[in-house]
């Protein structure tokens, strides 16, 4: 019988076919753990989940349910403390995954003392990056990300948007296959959200694939293909968003042109397959619902749930 | 300052007749062993016996397959930007500024009445440059990466394609490149302050009817005496470790700027020192049984002789003249009359004694050096018939010669060491023994940052500041090591006192534990232990060793083979530092 230390230990599916596989995690689990080695947190337990290139995966869960200690964990800033996570079919402690890897953190962790240009030079210079190259991705980027205006200001002086803007900026500039988005529409108002959206979207068109973290429940619903829900550490939900969001045992009609008493007898009327249907489908909820319906069931009793989402 | 002969070793002999490589070797084959065990130890608290083995030795592994192959010029020189521009924003220039100000002030507090100005001004600005930039050092390299890992900054360096050893280097280097410019400056203004604060002339008051010899005007606390020659020119008296050369212009004399007091002596020393007794037989020289043990005396009136012997002396250097200096003490046992000096004599010899120049009184200077000079064109004798003699042709024909010294008042005793005496060919430039001396200044600087850097890789920003301190405590004291390991004789080394302690067996009874075996094993463990433990206090620097000042300061020049030393020492350092920020950086979790 495979245990499952062989399971984790076979070869990544990026090994078998890079063409599908970005990330996989396999029986993931952190414990964090103060000085003395005695348990903290166990801030996530035995993860499975890929990462298939080319899609737009959301990470979802309520505050402090382990979203942003996956991410860590796939980027090497943590050490699993149980299972592995594969990168590009690379331990996620192997330094160069990192030239094919963007990342945006929660809050933009950058220097604050150096202007706009001069952090995207400092982050190109780590990527090892000529400087003609660099000064050419330096350009695109600040007009990308609408910074022109205060590419010599230093950080210091940006608002809350900017901040995260140069943030993006500087995940991209290696022109990353897989970006890493710690909630990047956080601090952003309406119309910065919808620009982020837009260019995730066009990122993704672009071929890249996308791994992002969010409470923008409405975000999340506008751009990812498929999401894991994750509630203390469990993986509550996997699945595409649109099957995950259609409710199966009921059926939505679009009627127009009915008179009061057609109304009245719609139910007859429907019975015998008479009367005009504009639109038949499965009504749909939305992701802020069937969150919401997520975290309070998993709260009266622990574990992952019915599947319904077909991967 | 004395000169000790292992200051004037070559670097050659430093590194292999001295053992310094044999040391180094050991010392890194002892390291290794230990940081291995330590790695493997923590690494199976983690993972387990077998895993843990296998996660040490992959970490040593990718050190030299990937980390060490992949690293790249150019992020290490973006780190370094970085580094650079951090701590002008944390305001290290403020730095120069408060040097500036306390050099206005040390203007008024350096003793105008010291017997050697030039001494505490030197000592005064490398011991105040030397303070003020291993400060810096300490600060900037110790809280730096603890503050990337507080702001998280880390987190978007470390998921870039950054190597443990760029972040290490980049590091090392940027502060070190803020540190030279810091250092240049203050040496800079360091020099202005001190050739302008030794800067002082005389006026001539009294000059005597011949026109040969007179008195300067009392400037700065002192005055000179003087005599010129008979072109009209000669020098002043040395007062307060200077001179002036005096010229006479029409009937007037001219005193110029000060001069030797800031100067860089090459000093030649001796290769060995003997002595013998008062009846001609060797010995080690008579203790007179106060003070130190540096010296040793010889007895007047009598045989007693010391004899310096000098090799290799290279003639190009002396022209028609060879200078040297001569610092003896005495050690009188009846007062006599104390004003006038105990008297010697000193002659030149070849070593198989054939050759010999005559005999020159001279008299004891007490604590002052004196620069005495012997013509290359000498009277003395062949096999003792008196003859012309060359010194380079007759006495020293393959710069192999020795100086031989008897005292001659009965009763009194001459007191000597083998740095005593040096040979003085043309001085070198005093700034660039200056410029050597902030070299050193330098060397101290770069370690400390490889240290502050190492232990900021693993301890937050206050602990590494403790533990950097505390390293350069450690090898301050290290000599204390030294002692412990010389004394190990009695009573045996830490095994050994371990089974004579419980079984209250003095020290001085031999150890009998009724197996032979058993015993020299012990032994055996003992001896590496004790040559472990000593080794190990040189992987720590000692800061006291690596000092120069003094050279700067006493006007000796800083030997090359001295300051290569350091140079390697201080490689070394950051080789170690490198390579243990390399294995902490590697494992940290940079989230946690
Ligand atoms: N460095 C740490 N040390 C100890 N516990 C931690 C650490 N980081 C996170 N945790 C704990 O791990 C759990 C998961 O945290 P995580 O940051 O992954 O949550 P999250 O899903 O990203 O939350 P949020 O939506 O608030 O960002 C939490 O209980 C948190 O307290
Ligand atoms: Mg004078």
């Amino acid at each position: 019988m495979a245990t499952s230390t062989d399971l984790e230990n076979r070869p990544s599916t990026y090994d078998n076919d890079p063409t599908k596989t970005i990330v996989e995690t396999r029986n993931l689990g952190k414990v964090y753990r103060d000085f003395w080695g005695r348990k903290k947190v166990q801030a996530l337990k035995s993860l499975d989940l890929e990462v298939r290139r080319g899609e737009i995966f959301g990470l979802l869960g309520p505050n402090g349910s382990g979203k942003s200690t996956t991410i860590k964990l796939m980027l090497g800033l943590l050490f699993p403390t149980q299972g592995r996570v594969f990168v590009f079919g690379k331990e996620a402690t192997d330094v160069s995954k990192n030239e094919r890897i963007g990342y945006l953190p929660e809050e933009s962790y950058l220097y604050k003392f150096l202007n706009a240009e001069e952090t995207l030079d400092f982050y190109g210079r780590l990527f090892d990056m000529p400087a003609d190259v660099r000064r050419e991705r330096i350009e695109k980027l600040i007009k990308m990300v609408k910074l022109e205006h205060a590419r010599r200001r230093q950080l210091k002086e940006y608002s809350k948007g900017m901040t995260r803007r140069i943030g993006l900026a500087q995940a991209l500039i290696n022109e990353p296959e897989f970006l890493v988005l710690d909630e990047p529409t956080t601090g952003l108002d309406p119309l910065g959200t919808r620009d982020m959206k837009d260019l995730i979207l066009r990122l993704r068109d672009e071929g890249k694939t996308i791994l992002m973290c969010s409470h923008q429940l409405a975000d999340v619903q506008d751009v990812c293909d498929r999401v894991a829900i994750l509630h203390q550490g469990e993986l509550k939900e996997l699945g595409r968003v649109d099957s995950l969001l259609k409710i199966q045992d009921l059926t939505e009609i679009h009627a127009s042109g009915l008179s009061e008493d057609t109304k009245r007898q719609i139910r007859d009327i429907i019975e015998k397959s008479g009367g005009k249907v504009d639109r038949m489908d499965n009504p749909t909820t939305t992701m802020e619902d069937l969150f919401l319906e997520i975290v309070k069931e998993s709260e009266q009793r622990p574990g992952r749930r019915g599947g319904r989402g077909g991967n | 300052m004395r000169l000790n002969p292992d200051h004037f070793w070559t670097y050659s002999e430093w590194l292999f007749q001295q053992g310094a490589l044999f040391n180094g070797v050991l010392l890194a084959m002892i390291l290794s062993v230990l940081g291995f065990l330590f790695g493997y130890i923590v690494s199976v608290f983690k993972h387990g016996p077998s895993e843990g083995f296998l996660k040490v030795s992959q970490i040593i592994g990718q050190l030299f397959t990937v980390d060490l192959p992949k690293m790249s010029a150019r992020r290490i020189y973006a780190v370094a930007k970085l580094a650079v521009k951090e701590s002008i924003r944390k305001k290290v220039l403020v730095l120069v500024g408060i040097f500036v100000v306390g050099m206005m002030f040390a203007g008024w507090y350096l003793d105008p009445n010291a017997e050697y100005p030039a001494r505490l001004y030197i000592s005064f600005v490398l011991t105040a440059t030397t303070y003020l930039v291993l400060l810096m050092a300490l600060f900037i390299s110790c809280f730096s990466i603890p503050a990337d890992i507080k702001s998280r900054t880390i987190y978007t360096i470390t998921t870039k394609p950054v190597r443990p050893l760029e972040l290490f280097l980049g590091r090392v280097f940027g502060f070190t490149a803020i540190g030279t410019f810091v250092l240049a400056i203050m040496g800079l203004l360091s020099y202005i302050f001190v050739v302008r604060g030794l800067d002082h002339d005389h006026e001539v008051v009294s000059l005597d009817p011949t026109g040969r010899s007179g008195e300067t005007s009392f400037d700065t606390r002192h005055r000179h005496t003087f005599t010129l020659n008979a072109e009209g020119r000669g020098t002043t008296n040395e007062v307060k470790g200077h001179r002036h050369i005096v010229t006479k212009v029409g009937d007037k004399a001219v005193v110029g700027g000060p001069i030797d007091d800031l100067t860089a002596r090459i000093p030649i020393y001796a290769r060995g020192l003997s002595f013998t007794g008062r009846d001609g037989e060797k010995n080690e020289g008579y203790n007179v049984g106060y003070m130190s043990e540096y010296q040793k005396y010889i007895e007047g009136d009598s045989l007693s002789r010391a004899v310096w012997r000098f090799e290799g002396v290279d003639k190009t250097l002396f022209k028609d003249v060879i200078l040297y200096d001569l610092t003896i003490s005495a050690f009188r046992t009846y007062k006599g009359d104390i004003v006038t000096p105990v008297g010697g004599l000193i002659h030149f010899r070849s070593t198989d004694g054939r050759v010999k120049s005559e005999d020159e009184p001279f008299k004891v200077k007490e604590f002052q050096v004196d620069r005495r000079s012997v013509r290359t064109k000498l009277k003395g004798f062949i096999e003792d018939k008196p003859a012309d003699l060359d010194f380079f042709n007759d006495i020293a024909a393959d710069g192999s010669f020795e100086v031989v010294i008897r005292c001659q008042d009965r009763g009194q005793y001459l007191g000597m060491a083998a740095a005593d005496i040096y040979l003085r060919p043309a001085d070198l430039q005093f700034w660039w023994n200056f410029v050597k001396g902030y070299i050193s200044i330098w060397l101290q600087m770069f370690i400390v940052i490889c240290f502050g850097t190492m232990f900021s890789t693993f301890l937050s920003g206050p602990v590494a500041v403790i533990a950097t301190v505390a390293a350069l405590i450690l090898g301050f004291f290290g000599f204390f090591v030294d002692d412990l390991v010389k004394n190990t004789s009695k009573g045996g080394g830490p095994i050994e006192s371990l089974i004579r302690l419980p079984t209250q067996m003095g020290s001085q009874i031999e150890l009998e534990l009724g197996n032979e075996k058993l015993q020299s094993a012990i032994f055996m463990l003992d001896r590496g232990l004790v040559t472990a433990v000593s080794r190990l206090k040189d992987a720590v620097p000692n800061f006291s060793q690596l000092d120069t000042s003094n050279f700067v300061a006493y006007g000796y020049n800083i030997f090359g083979g001295l300051l290569g030393r350091h140079l390697t020492i201080a490689f070394c350092y950051f080789v170690l530092t490198a390579l243990v920020s390399y294995f902490f950086l590697k494992t940290r979790e940079m989230a946690a």
